[in-house]
């Protein structure tokens, strides 16, 4: 922490972690003593054994409510930042890009609920600086990444609301980071656009990006996030879903939740404008505009009241046109296209930023 | 006045709170009053002067205050916030206990808007000196603000002469202040609501509504409600006072992208006059569907627009632009069957990037869907085929989304 900061505080001392390891000592005994281990932190060869031991280096310390008369602020339970950034590279690099690690669901459950409590640390300690940048990056881009991998999965395994709200803090956090930081964040054109595609068509979001030094805003990145932003707004699916084309597969996943409202306006917008007793659109372009393929084009088209003729003509009609029952457009259907730009990426490379 | 001993000074403070004398009361709290710039009266310790005359807790109100006026002197403002948050806090105390009685409104008026002021300063002070979140004074400041909003608030026994309701206006006015500058918008719907449903909505003095008008027309203008941001903007413009033509100028800033947006376009000698003239080619681009010229416009005064946080708003006329455009390509083919190409050409002309016909297509099919022209696509034929009655319906019919 620097030293003006120091006297900032010295009047409510903020506590300064001493714990070295991603585990507090105290805490892996009492959890040992309780069973309440999870496999991921179990040292191996004691599975079996009565009272499984815990494996210090695979340990990490979890999320615990705060409460009236506990104590969060004890030194000994607090990780310092650098303990808090390799313990976020060891959920990252050995848990969520783990290909031995199944069901990925169990997988972000932990990692999910270890990051919490890191940024609990973070909090307490009031942590600042680029250490505290490098460690928000990586929790968004596992938020966003899982927001995508896991979309569709039952709610009792992913919340997407839950998954929401922390993205959104740490994102948050992280834009505030940025804005006070003296140093230059090389990340941080990414994120800027990576928070406007993932917060599409929110006013506060765009109005953010437009009060960003020009320097910033007319990198390529933040123009395309801007542009796709722009169509939109301007309910222009087709642009819209040309530009996000273009984008890198996080990105895609960020702006990934908008595509239903994206393709619905699209169907929307055609009902209305090609609304004639003879319209005939053929399957194949419709499915050209969507960047879907046909049997999902028809798909989506009967579940919005598009009628799909056997020759494969779209018929639309203003009148014809419903709202799908809700849920009943799986975004995850739909996802297909998306696959293709992630098949020679790993979880790793994704999250760590390397990709 | 000005050099009145402190002595004199604090027996007219007792017999402005004895006399509920409001007014005098509030000035000689306020930093608006020259008393302020009274070097006797600045001192680091008044506490057991102010004992001597005063009843608690006027006594800690008025000690913290004339510690402001030391801090102040000496420009540390950060102190001057820390004394002035316990004038607000000690004024509380004491206007809570004034059962069915208001006088001390003014009072009220004047140490919270000096609150906000240092709160203001002192955080551009800390920020010169690299310290301190953006926005944590005013946050703190605002939560001030609010618990003396919820003592008005809740002020139900008082008839409406007495109310403390009377202070909830000017509390909001302040509050939307610092809401609008550390962006969190939200934070102002509780107090709309609470204005809202209160009955006094309408007999507030002219000069807050102008003031609380603005802001929620701009809030409005923010959640693109521009139906209700027109009405409240047109509102605060009309009953501004002439004299404020800054006043009028800021409020102006809102309300043209609001009307253009509806479709009524300022002349130019009402930007002429108000010094707007950043929107004079934004209004020309606009009414004749040139969208090359939008947006050489909105490039040229980006700075401006952005940072009057309208930018996002004049895009918004990019949809009327095209509109516009498409309906000069109507009255020049003067037919009810319009080739897609000729649209195709209209924007390439126009420099759009990347354009082609599925685009075309689909801007026309979002004209046609949001009420801009009545007609339909025929997909087969490549053609736009528009009502023989009134194609393009005039701006005010059509509802924006």
């Amino acid at each position: 922490m620097k030293p003006e900061e120091d006297q900032r505080h010295d009047k409510q001392t903020v506590p300064k972690g001493t714990c070295q390891t991603m585990c507090p000592a105290h805490e892996l005994r009492a959890r040992e003593r309780q069973k309440r281990l999870h496999r991921f932190e179990i040292l191996q060869g004691t599975e079996n054994e009565r009272c499984p031991r815990g494996d210090p280096l695979h340990a990490v310390k979890e999320y615990s409510r705060p409460a009236a008369g506990k104590d969060a602020t004890n030194p000994a339970d607090l990780r310092p930042t650098p303990v808090l950034l390799k313990t976020v590279c060891y959920l990252i690099n050995d848990v969520a890009a783990s290909p031995d690690l199944h069901p990925w669901t169990e997988v972000y459950s932990f990692v999910f609920d270890r990051l919490r409590a890191v940024k609990q640390d973070m909090i307490i300690q009031r942590v600042s600086g680029p250490d505290c940048v490098s460690i928000l990056e990586r929790a968004v881009r596992f938020l966003v990444y899982a927001s995508f991998r896991l979309c569709g999965e039952p709610l009792g395994l992913y919340d997407p609301s839950i998954n929401d709200t922390h993205l959104q803090e740490n994102l948050s956090w992280l834009l505030d980071c940025y804005a006070v930081g003296t140093e230059s964040y090389p990340n941080q054109e990414e994120f800027q656009a990576l928070g406007l595609l993932y917060n599409l068509g929110s006013s506060r979001a765009a109005q953010h990006i437009m009060e960003l030094p020009e320097r910033l805003r007319s990198g390529p990145t933040i123009r395309l996030a801007l542009s796709i932003n722009r169509a939109f707004r301007e309910r222009n699916p087709v642009r819209l879903l040309r530009l996000a084309h273009k984008l890198n597969f996080l990105q895609y996943c960020a702006l990934h939740r908008h595509l239903v409202t994206c393709r619905r306006d699209l169907l929307l917008v055609y009902s209305h404008g090609y609304s004639s007793r003879n319209c005939c659109f053929s399957l194949d372009n419709l499915a050209l505009l969507l960047f879907l393929d046909k049997s999902l084009t028809a798909q989506l088209c009967r579940s919005h009241g598009v009628e799909v003729t056997k020759d494969n003509h779209v018929v639309f009609s203003k009148s014809a046109f419903t709202e799908p029952e809700q849920g009943k457009t799986q975004c995850k259907l739909y996802h297909s296209t998306v696959v293709e730009k992630q098949r020679d990426l790993d979880v790793g490379s994704i999250i760590d930023g390397s990709a | 006045m000005a050099h009145i001993t402190i002595n004199q000074y604090l027996q007219q403070v007792y017999e402005a709170i004895d006399n509920h004398e409001g007014l005098f009361c509030a000035e000689l709290l306020s930093f608006k009053h020259p008393h302020v710039a009274n070097p006797r009266l600045q001192l680091a310790s008044p506490e057991d002067k102010c004992q001597q005359v005063l009843e608690p807790p006027y006594d800690e109100m008025v000690a913290a205050h004339l510690r402001c006026t030391y801090a102040v002197a000496n420009h540390d403002f950060v102190e001057a916030y820390k004394f002035q948050t316990l004038v607000v806090q000690s004024f509380l105390r004491a206007f809570q206990s004034h059962k069915e009685e208001n006088w001390a409104l003014p009072v009220m008026f004047a140490v919270t808007l000096d609150l906000r002021i240092f709160a203001n300063n002192a955080e551009q002070q800390l920020q010169k000196k690299g310290k301190g979140q953006p926005g944590e004074m005013l946050e703190k400041a605002a939560e001030q603000l609010m618990s003396c909003f919820r003592v008005c608030a809740s002020d139900n026994r008082a008839g409406i002469e007495d109310s403390k309701k009377w202070g909830m206006m000017f509390l909001s006015n302040q509050l939307f202040k610092i809401y609008f500058k550390i962006n969190k918008l939200h934070l102002c719907k509780p107090l709309i609501r609470a204005i809202d449903s209160s009955n006094l909505k309408n007999d507030y003095s002219s000069a807050q509504q102008v003031t609380y008008k603005y802001y929620v027309g701009r809030k409005a203008m923010f959640d693109s409600d521009f139906k209700l941001a027109e009405d409240f903007l047109s509102f605060s413009f009309q009953h501004c006072h002439r004299s404020s033509q800054k006043n009028k100028r800021m409020i102006l800033i809102y309300l043209l992208p609001v009307k253009m947006l509806l479709g009524h376009m300022p002349g130019q000698e009402l930007l002429r006059k108000y010094d707007l003239m950043q929107f004079a080619d934004v209004t020309k681009a606009v009414s004749e569907g040139n969208l090359l010229l939008l947006n050489e416009a909105l490039s040229k005064h980006e700075t401006f627009f952005i940072r009057c946080g309208i930018f996002l708003i004049l895009e918004k006329l990019k949809i009327i632009t095209y509109r516009n455009l498409y309906k000069k390509v109507y009255l020049l083919l003067r037919t009810h069957q319009l080739p897609l190409d000729a649209f195709l050409v209209a924007l390439k002309m126009m420099h759009v990037e990347d354009v082609d016909i599925d685009e075309v297509q689909c801007i026309l099919a979002n004209l046609i869907y949001m009420g801009h022209i009545k007609g339909y696509i025929s997909h087969q034929h490549q053609k736009l085929v528009v009502s023989k009655q009134n194609p393009f319906p005039p701006l005010s019919s059509v509802s924006i989304s």
